[in-house]
C-alpha cells in the first residue's frame, strides 16, 4: 500500500496580484504511488496547473509563492532542497510536459538537439551516443524518420509530433515520475488518441509513475488508476477510477459527470452546473462549491468541510457524507 | 421534402500562398474543396473535423466573410455569390455568426451593450431608445443581466462573453447561424449551459444552425444532421443517430472510435488510425482520405469519390461502396 | 442613464461638430493671416486647435466611458512613478500657460543685477566700483527678486525657465502630434489597404528612417533660416516612421481578431470598421509611443539650441543651456537650471509612457 514516491502534504500556493491574494492551492495533500496514473481533474482556475508547477518549485515568483506544505521525493523535502538539487531532480528524475507544444519547443534549435539536451545534460553523455539514445526515443514515441525528423526545426513540425518530441525530451533521462499539464489539450481527437496510447505505455512497460493533470474526464477515464477532482484550490474528492465514475460523492463531481454530452445519446437538455467558477480571491468562508451546489446545508455556508473517508482511498469534502 | 434555407454547390475555397518580393503566386492552400451540401430551415446541420479540415473557413465563406474561389451558395433561392456589397447587408440580417474565442470576439474597448446593439445601428433599426429596449430584452433572453450593459469585456466570465456573442448575433433576428466551435474554449459546466442556450434559442425562434466544432460529442448534443470533413471535403453526411451509429466512412469510423468517452469501463481500444493529415497545398490524388486508411484499395489512389447518396439520407465518399 | 442622454445631444454629431469650429477657426486664422495682420500669433490658433481636439477626441470620450477611464485610471495608477510623472507634466502645463503672466519678461537686461545666484545660495563676484574704478569682489547673495538668480546679461532665470517650458512643450506635443497623424494614417491605410499599396508604402517609411534626422535638421535650419516652426514641421515630418511601423503591425494583427470578423458579419461597412474598431484600439499604442516621443522632440530641440542652430527669437531651455555653459564656473546655476527642468521633463514623460503602456497592457492583467 504505502509505496507511495511523492508525497504531497498540505502544500499551499499562493498568487499575490493587485486586486488580493489568490489561493490557487489551498492546503492539497496526496500521494503519488509507484507505476501509477494519478489524474488531477478540474476545471480552469481549479489550482491543479499550480499544484503540479508547485512540485518542482516552477511557479512563476513574482507573483506567485508557496506558502507552506511539503513535496517529499524519497525522504527529501523538494521545497527546502537547494536550486542546484533541484536542477538535478528537474528533467531527470521528474521530468514535466506542458499543454502547449508550440510554445515549449524553442523555435531556434531543431528538434533533435532539443531531445539531446536534457540527456547530455544529466546523462553526461558524449555527441553520438546522446543520438542514438535520442533517436530510440524518437522511435519509441512514434515518430517516423526520426534520423530525418532530427534535424527539422520545431516550425516544420506538426502539433501531434511536436507533443510527441515533447514527450521524447522528457523521457530522455528515464525519469522516475512524469508530470503532464493537459498533454492532450491542444491536439485533435485522433492525434490525442494516438499520445494517449504513448502514455499507456509508458505505465505499463516501464512502471513510470506518472501525474496526469486535465479537465477532461474522457482523458481521465481511459488512463487513471486513480483521480484526485479539484475545485477552488482544494481537492473536492478523491478516490479510485471506479469510485469517482460509478461512486461518486461530491456534488461537484456529480455536476462534472452529468454535463458532459455523450456519443450514444442526444439528451433532451443537458444539466449544467449553475453558477460561474468562483474568483479565488476572498473565497467564501464555507464551502467554495457552496454556491453553486443545489444539496447545501446551512454548516456548508460556516465551515470548510474537512476530507472524510468513504472506503479505503476515496475520500471526499462534503458534510453530506459526514 | 424539407424546406432548404440554404444550400451550398461545389463551394471551393482556396488560399493562395506566395513567395518573393513581388508576392509570385506559387501554390493554393485548399482549404474548402468542392463542398455541397443544404441546411433546412430551422434544423441543426453539424460540421465536425479536425483542424485544418477547412470546416472554419466554409464557415466563413458561406457567409461571403471570405469570397469563395467558385462555386454557388443559394439563400432562400438567391444567388448570393455574386451578390454586391449592398445586397450582402440584407444577407447580414438573415444570417449570422458566432464566434470561437469569446475573448476575441468582442472590441475590448465597447461595452457589452454597445457591442449587441452595434447591428441594429449598422442597419438604423429603430431609433436609440427602441435600441436600448432590444439591447435590454436580448440580455434578458441569453441570460445575462442589465447591468452587464455598461460592462466591458474584460470584466465578464468566459461564458457570459460568449452569451454576449450570442446577443449580438441574435440582434438582427436572423434565420441562420453559424456558430464555429462556440463552446470549445470553455469550461465543461459552463459549455453545458452554453449547449442549453444555442439549443433553446433554435426552439424559440426557429433558427437553422451550422454547428461547426471539432468534437463529436458535443455535435451531437445540437446536431439533427452532421457532416463530416476531411482535407477540404465532405467524407460522410448522414442524420445524428445513423452517423453515430452506422458510420460508414472509415474516417468517420476512426473518428469515432477515438472519442474518450467518460467510462472506465468502455475496453481501450487503439486507434486504427496512423499518420497524420497530409497538407492541403497537395492533397493526396485520388481519396484525400487514402494514405491513412485502413481499408485502402488501388482504385482509392487514383479516383476521387464522389459523395452519394446511400439509403435514406445516408452521403458518404468512399469507394467500398461502389 | 445621464451617460446615454449626453451622448445623445452630442454623440452622433461629435465629427460633425468639430469640423465645422475647426472650419471656424481656420476662416478666422486666414482672416488674421491675410486681412487684419497678426493680431495673435499662429501658436495661439494652434492653441485652440489643440484644445478642441482634446475636448472632442480626448475629455468626451473619457467621459462617455467614465468606467473605462477609471479602470485605465486604476491600473495607471499602480505606477507610483507614472503618477509622479503626470504630476510634474500637470505642473508643467500650468506653468506654460500661466507662468508668463505672473513672471517677469524673459528678454529684459538688467546689467546691475547680472550673474545674481538663486536664493539661498551666494556667489562671489567681481563688480566694477565706480568711485575707486576698481574691480572689488564681493559676496552676493541671491535674492527673492531673482529667485532662481539671473544670468550674465541680467536677465530673470525663473522667467527664462518659465518661457523655456512654454517652447519646450509646444515643440514637443506640435512635432509629436504632427507625426503621429501622419503615422496613424499611414500605417491605418498600409495595413487596410494591403498588397502593393502597403508594399509601397512600407519602402517609403524604410527610406524616411534610414534618413539621417539631424542632418536634415540641420540642413533646413541652415536653408531657412532657424525658426521655430520649421523646427516642428521638420521633426514631425521625419520623426513619424516608428509610430507607422507599429501602427500598420498593430491593426494588422487587429484585422485577424475576431471581433473585426463579428462586425463585419453584421454588415458594417469598411469605414466603420476602420474608424470604430480599428482605430481606437490602436490608439492605446499610439497614446504611448506619443508619450514616449515627446521627450525625444524636447531633447531634439534643445540640442539644436544648444549648438546654435535654435531659433534665437524664442527663450528656450536650451538656449539658456547654452549661453549658461560659458559661464559654468562663476555662474554654475544658469546651465544647470535648464539643465534639471530637461532632466525632470524628460524623465517624466518617459515615466508617465511606461505607466500608460502597462496600464493598456492585456497581458499585464494579472
Amino acid at each position: 500500500m504505502n509505496n507511495a514516491i511523492l508525497q504531497i502534504n498540505e502544500l499551499k500556493t499562493y498568487f499575490f496580484t493587485r486586486l488580493g491574494v489568490v489561493k490557487a492551492v489551498d492546503g492539497v495533500s496526496f500521494d503519488l504511488r509507484k507505476g501509477e496514473c494519478l489524474c488531477l481533474v478540474g476545471e480552469s482556475g481549479c489550482g491543479k496547473t499550480a499544484t503540479a508547477l508547485s512540485i518542482l518549485r516552477l511557479v512563476d515568483s513574482p507573483p506567485g509563492r508557496i506558502m507552506g506544505g511539503a513535496v517529499m521525493y524519497h525522504g527529501e523535502d523538494l521545497l527546502q532542497s537547494t536550486g542546484a538539487r533541484l536542477r538535478q531532480i528537474r528533467g531527470n528524475r521528474i521530468a514535466m510536459i506542458f499543454q502547449d507544444p508550440q510554445s515549449s519547443l524553442n523555435p531556434v534549435f531543431t528538434v533533435g538537439d532539443q531531445i539531446m539536451e536534457p540527456i547530455r545534460l544529466h546523462l553526461k553523455l558524449g555527441q553520438r551516443p546522446a543520438r542514438e539514445r535520442a533517436l530510440s526515443l524518437m522511435a519509441q514515441v512514434g515518430i517516423p524518420q526520426a534520423k530525418e525528423r532530427m534535424k527539422y526545426y520545431p516550425h516544420q513540425f506538426s502539433g501531434g509530433m511536436k507533443q510527441r518530441a515533447m514527450i521524447a525530451a522528457a523521457l530522455s533521462c528515464d525519469p522516475e515520475i512524469l508530470i503532464a499539464d493537459e498533454p492532450t489539450t491542444a491536439l485533435d481527437t485522433t492525434i490525442k488518441a494516438q499520445i494517449l496510447d504513448i502514455f499507456r505505455d509508458l505505465k505499463q512497460q516501464k512502471d513510470m509513475s506518472i501525474l496526469f493533470i486535465t479537465h477532461d474526464l474522457g482523458t481521465v477515464a481511459g488512463i487513471a488508476d486513480r483521480i484526485i477532482v479539484m475545485y477552488g484550490g482544494r481537492i473536492a474528492e478523491a478516490g479510485s477510477v471506479l469510485d469517482i465514475f460509478d461512486r461518486p460523492k461530491h456534488p461537484y463531481t456529480w455536476g462534472l459527470l452529468n454535463c458532459l454530452p455523450t456519443i450514444s445519446e442526444r439528451r433532451e437538455k443537458m444539466t449544467p452546473i449553475p453558477g460561474v467558477i468562483p474568483s479565488l480571491i476572498d473565497p467564501p468562508q464555507g464551502c467554495i462549491f457552496y454556491p453553486r451546489c443545489q444539496w447545501h446545508m446551512p454548516v456548508c455556508q460556516e465551515k470548510r468541510p474537512e476530507e472524510f473517508v468513504i472506503s479505503g482511498e476515496h475520500i471526499v469534502a462534503c458534510y453530506l457524507h459526514k | 421534402m424539407v424546406s432548404k434555407l440554404l444550400e451550398v454547390e461545389n463551394l471551393r475555397k482556396y488560399y493562395p500562398v506566395t513567395a518573393g518580393l513581388l508576392a509570385r503566386h506559387v501554390a493554393d492552400v485548399k482549404a474548402v474543396d468542392g463542398v455541397s451540401f443544404f441546411i433546412a430551415e430551422g434544423e441543426t446541420l453539424g460540421l465536425v473535423g479536425e483542424s485544418g479540415c477547412g470546416k472554419s473557413s466554409l464557415g466563413r465563406a458561406l457567409l461571403r466573410l471570405e469570397e469563395p474561389t467558385s462555386g454557388q451558395i443559394i439563400y432562400r433561392e438567391n444567388d448570393i455569390t455574386s451578390w454586391s456589397k449592398q445586397q450582402l447587408k440584407e444577407l447580414r440580417r438573415e444570417a449570422q455568426m458566432i464566434f470561437q474565442d469569446p475573448q476575441s470576439s468582442l472590441d475590448p474597448r465597447m461595452t457589452i451593450g454597445d457591442s449587441i446593439g452595434e447591428a441594429l445601428l449598422i442597419h438604423g433599426v429603430g431609433t436609440e431608445k427602441e435600441r436600448l429596449e432590444r439591447v435590454a430584452e436580448l440580455l434578458q433572453r441569453v441570460g445575462l443581466e442589465q447591468g452587464h450593459a455598461t460592462r466591458y469585456p474584460h470584466e465578464l466570465s468566459g461564458g457570459q462573453k460568449q452569451r454576449t456573442g450570442i446577443a449580438r448575433a441574435l440582434a438582427v433576428n436572423p434565420k441562420l447561424i453559424v456558430a464555429d466551435e462556440p463552446v470549445s474554449a470553455l469550461d465543461v459546466s459552463v459549455q453545458a449551459q452554453i449547449l442549453n442556450l444555442i439549443t433553446d434559442l433554435q426552439r424559440e425562434l426557429s433558427l437553422a444552425y451550422l454547428f461547426i466544432a471539432h468534437d463529436l460529442a458535443v455535435i451531437g448534443q445540437v446536431s439533427n444532421r452532421i457532416a463530416v470533413m476531411y482535407l477540404g471535403q465532405i467524407v460522410e453526411l448522414a442524420g445524428r443517430d445513423d452517423l453515430f451509429h452506422q458510420p460508414l466512412h472509415p474516417y468517420t469510423q476512426a473518428l469515432l472510435s477515438a472519442v474518450l468517452l467518460p467510462d472506465p469501463h468502455q475496453p481501450w481500444k487503439r486507434t486504427p488510425l496512423p499518420g497524420e493529415v497530409p497538407s492541403p497545398i497537395d492533397p493526396p490524388t485520388g481519396c484525400r482520405f487514402h494514405t491513412r486508411c485502413p481499408r485502402v484499395m488501388p482504385v482509392c489512389r487514383q479516383e476521387m469519390p464522389e459523395l452519394r447518396q446511400l439509403d435514406g439520407n445516408h452521403l458518404v465518399a468512399c469507394h467500398l461502396y461502389d | 442613464m445621464a451617460i446615454r442622454r449626453i451622448s445623445d445631444i452630442f454623440g452622433g454629431r461629435r465629427h460633425l461638430l468639430f469640423s465645422g469650429l475647426l472650419l471656424v477657426l481656420l476662416f478666422v486664422f486666414l482672416l488674421d493671416l491675410l486681412v487684419i495682420d497678426h493680431i495673435f500669433g499662429p501658436f495661439v490658433y494652434f492653441y485652440l486647435f489643440f484644445t478642441l481636439l482634446i475636448i472632442f477626441y480626448g475629455i468626451y470620450p473619457l467621459y462617455v466611458n467614465r468606467r473605462l477611464t477609471r479602470y485605465y485610471w486604476e491600473r495607471t495608477k499602480r505606477h507610483r512613478l507614472a503618477v509622479i510623472g503626470l504630476s510634474f507634466i500637470i505642473f508643467l502645463v500650468a506653468v506654460a500657460i500661466l507662468g508668463p503672466f505672473l513672471t517677469q519678461d524673459p528678454t529684459e537686461v538688467d546689467f546691475p543685477n547680472k550673474n545674481l545666484p538663486p536664493v539661498g545660495f551666494s556667489a562671489e563676484q567681481a563688480i566694477y566700483d565706480r568711485n575707486t574704478g576698481n574691480f572689488i569682489t564681493t559676496e552676493t547673495p541671491g535674492t527673492w527678486h531673482h529667485p532662481l538668480g539671473t544670468d550674465d546679461k541680467g536677465r530673470d532665470m525663473l522667467a527664462m525657465l518659465v518661457s523655456g517650458t512654454r517652447i519646450s512643450l509646444q515643440v514637443g506635443l506640435m512635432a509629436t502630434l504632427i507625426a503621429i497623424f501622419i503615422g496613424l494614417i499611414m500605417g491605418v491605410v498600409s495595413a487596410y489597404l494591403g498588397g502593393w499599396a502597403d508594399n509601397a508604402l512600407m519602402r517609403f517609411t524604410d527610406i524616411m528612417m534610414t534618413f539621417p534626422f539631424f542632418l536634415l535638421l540641420v540642413f533646413i535650419v541652415f536653408i531657412f533660416g532657424p525658426s521655430l516652426w520649421f523646427i516642428i514641421l521638420a521633426i514631425g515630418l521625419t520623426g513619424w516612421t516608428g509610430t507607422a511601423r507599429l501602427v500598420r503591425s498593430e491593426a494588422l494583427s487587429l484585422r485577424t481578431r475576431d471581433f473585426i470578423m463579428a462586425s463585419k458579419s453584421l454588415g458594417a461597412s469598411d469605414r466603420r470598421i476602420v474608424f470604430r474598431h480599428l482605430i481606437p484600439n490602436v490608439l492605446s499604442s499610439v497614446i504611448v509611443i506619443a508619450t514616449l516621443s515627446i521627450p525625444g522632440v524636447i531633447l531634439a530641440e534643445a540640442a539644436l539650441s544648444f549648438i546654435g542652430l535654435g531659433d534665437p527669437t524664442v527663450t528656450s531651455w536650451g538656449l539658456v543651456l547654452h549661453a549658461g555653459q560659458r559661464s559654468l564656473d562663476t555662474a554654475w546655476w544658469i546651465a544647470v537650471e535648464p539643465g534639471i527642468m530637461l532632466f525632470l521633463t524628460v524623465l517624466a514623460f518617459n515615466f508617465l509612457g511606461d505607466g500608460i503602456r502597462d496600464a493598456f497592457d492585456p497581458r499585464s492583467q494579472v
